[in-house]
């Protein structure tokens, strides 16, 4: 019997033009799991997470969210997503922010909860043109999960924050899987890859390697998943 | 001061400007459109309006002079019935006539003519090839009459307007609805591109909002700020100014928030064409001058030359310019066909543009 998954992703191919971003990538998601999306930059994560949300249509290949083949609008209030930039609206203040994307959502009840999740409730009334980058980064969180998406889109979201900041980021993300949440999040640093139930090893548009962070050590022969991650890469390249 | 570091300052700009195709090509576009339509409309303009001539006079000197009028090239003449006379102003075909009465030839032998002359009166200085005109024709009859003294004594009355209109109430009227049309473009295709540069639209997008939401949102929004500064522009322009105004000022208020809303979804509809804000503002001049030129604000379109006419009339701002000073100059209302009309294109318009903006809005999201 095959298993539901929250995402699947079925050899599916994205053009530009003449560069190809992704090419016959296949991947599931389990629900409730934190699944890490891996690879360099330009490899096609951010490709494949717009993809997921339905913002654009696959030249080849099927993705399916939450039951329903993308894109599809009624699926997009189950999903939260947030940008690899913090895409806020830098003249209005926090709160006024997380509560336009809660009312967009038709979810203003999770506002101050949102807010005190990523510690900014004290700062609600700031403007965020005024706001460090770190605190922008933890509001565009705050937008993308104020109306408890069961499927969590995360790209490069510890992307230039600070160390502390990124340990309180993946508390988070544990909660939230722990609660039901579905993850996938991208990201470079593969220090963070272990904190995921799962990963995918992006490069040049095609999956090299899925499995356990675990798995992943064993298929790279190292202990080190970077240098795991290296050696899968290389053998692509040869 | 180091030649070489401000070298490297404008090596760097120039080296932005030759990967911005775009931009480069609106640089180089825009002022030979502008320019060449400048020229075009001048040089090829027919500066001589149609006047229409009664001549009732029972004597030879009134077809004397109807004769000279024709002669005349400051004036294009057509004859016409004294009971046709108004409504040919009101319709726009004539922009004056001149009747001579019945007793022309007697007032002319008494030494004192007064030739009817009826204006149209929309349009400042139009009055004068009028006036032009009638000179030759009057030295023409004093010289008829063997240097003998005449004087002359033009009757004038005006349609619209009066003697004491002047320059500012004919451009005020179109330019009360121009000013608030050109900054609510301007305001709405900035922001947008924000949105688009800030990633937010892309947030936006993958969100439950439809498309058509997120463009009926943005137009509201920008109205209600246009319809604020719509109002104000409106009291200082009648207030303060003293604009001539005929007509309701509701109506006029209606029309310059049917220009704003246009003005928004033009905005957002330009700004699927822009990358940056860089290029945004240079959509500016290439978008608004030509209106502005070819809009019958500065030139009447009815002495255009031909192939702009047919610009003019698919403009909307044309027929917004002809609605305000309907409004304002004419005193005109709903009842109106030519006022319904204007509003009607101008309407039509707003749906269209609503339509392309929704429609184009997914496809420039990448």
């Amino acid at each position: 019997m095959s298993e539901t998954y929250a995402v699947s992703v079925e050899d599916v191919s994205k053009s530009f033009g003449a560069f190809k971003a992704l090419n016959g990538v296949t991947l599931r998601v389990r629900q409730g799991e934190i699944y890490g999306l891996l690879g360099p930059n330009g490899a096609g994560k951010t490709t494949l997470i717009r993809l997921v949300c339905g913002l654009f249509e696959a030249h080849a290949g099927t993705v399916t969210v939450l039951g329903q083949r993308m894109p599809n609008i009624g699926v997009l209030r189950h999903i939260g997503y947030m940008t690899q930039q913090a895409a806020l609206y830098p003249a209005i203040s926090v709160e006024e922010n997380v509560r336009f994307f809660a009312a967009i959502n038709g979810a203003e009840a999770g506002v101050k909860e949102a807010l005190e999740l990523v510690h900014l409730y004290d700062r609600r009334d700031s403007v965020v043109a005024t706001l460090s980058g770190g605190m922008r980064q933890r509001c565009s969180l705050a937008c993308a999960l104020v109306h408890k998406p069961e499927l969590l889109l995360l790209d490069e979201p510890t992307v230039g924050i600070d160390p502390q900041l990124r340990v309180e980021f993946w508390e988070y993300f544990r909660r939230m899987a722990a609660g039901g949440t579905t993850m996938i999040v991208s990201s470079h640093v593969m220090d963070e890859a272990d904190r995921c139930q799962r990963l995918g090893l992006i490069q040049y548009g095609r999956l090299l390697a899925e499995g356990t962070p675990a798995d992943i050590r064993a298929q790279g022969g190292s202990q080190n998943l970077e240098e795991a991650f290296l050696a899968l890469a290389g053998r692509n390249e040869s | 001061m180091s030649g070489h570091r401000i070298a490297a300052i404008t090596r760097r700009l120039l080296q932005g400007f030759r990967r911005d195709r775009r931009t480069l090509a609106l640089l180089f576009v825009a002022p030979i459109v502008i320019l060449g339509l400048l020229g075009y409309l001048m040089r090829g303009s027919s500066s001589a309006p149609n006047v229409g001539i009664a001549n009732q006079d029972s004597g030879p000197l009134g077809a004397m002079v109807a004769d000279a009028l024709r002669q005349s090239s400051h004036i294009k003449t057509t004859d016409i019935n004294v009971g046709d006379g108004d409504a040919k102003l009101k319709d726009g075909s004539l922009v004056a006539y001149i009747v001579l009465p019945a007793d022309f030839t007697q007032q002319a032998q008494a030494g004192n003519v007064a030739p009817q002359v009826h204006l149209e009166g929309s349009q400042p200085g139009e009055d004068t090839p009028v006036i032009q005109s009638l000179q030759p024709a009057m030295i023409a009859l004093a010289t008829r009459l063997a240097g003998r003294d005449v004087n002359f004594q033009p009757e004038l009355t005006y349609l619209y307007g009066g003697a004491n209109y002047d320059t500012l109430d004919y451009f005020g009227a179109a330019f009360v609805g121009l000013v608030v049309f050109f900054l609510v473009f301007v305001i709405t295709i900035v922001s947008f591109l924000n949105e688009r540069s800030q990633g937010t639209l892309e947030r936006l997008m993958a969100s439950p909002l439809r498309r058509g939401e997120i463009v009926v949102g943005y137009m509201l929004g920008f109205t209600v700020l246009a319809l604020v500064q719509a109002a104000e522009v409106l009291v200082f322009a009648l207030a303060v100014l003293k604009i001539h105004n005929q007509g309701n000022v509701l109506l006029i208020f209606g029309m310059e928030a049917l220009m704003a809303i246009a003005a928004v979804n033009l905005g957002i509809f330009l700004s699927m064409f822009a990358r940056s804000e860089f290029q945004a503002v240079q959509f500016i001049p290439l978008v608004v001058v030509p209106q502005v030129l070819l809009s019958g604000i500065i030139f009447p379109v009815s002495t255009e030359p031909g192939p702009l006419q047919w610009l003019s009339d698919v403009l909307p701002l044309t027929y917004a310019v002809d609605g305000m000073r309907d409004i304002m100059v004419k005193g005109a209302d709903l009842t109106w066909g030519s006022l319904q009309l204007d509003a009607g294109v101008v309407l039509g318009f707003c749906v269209l543009l609503i339509a392309a903006g929704t429609a184009t809005l997914r496809r420039r999201l990448a």
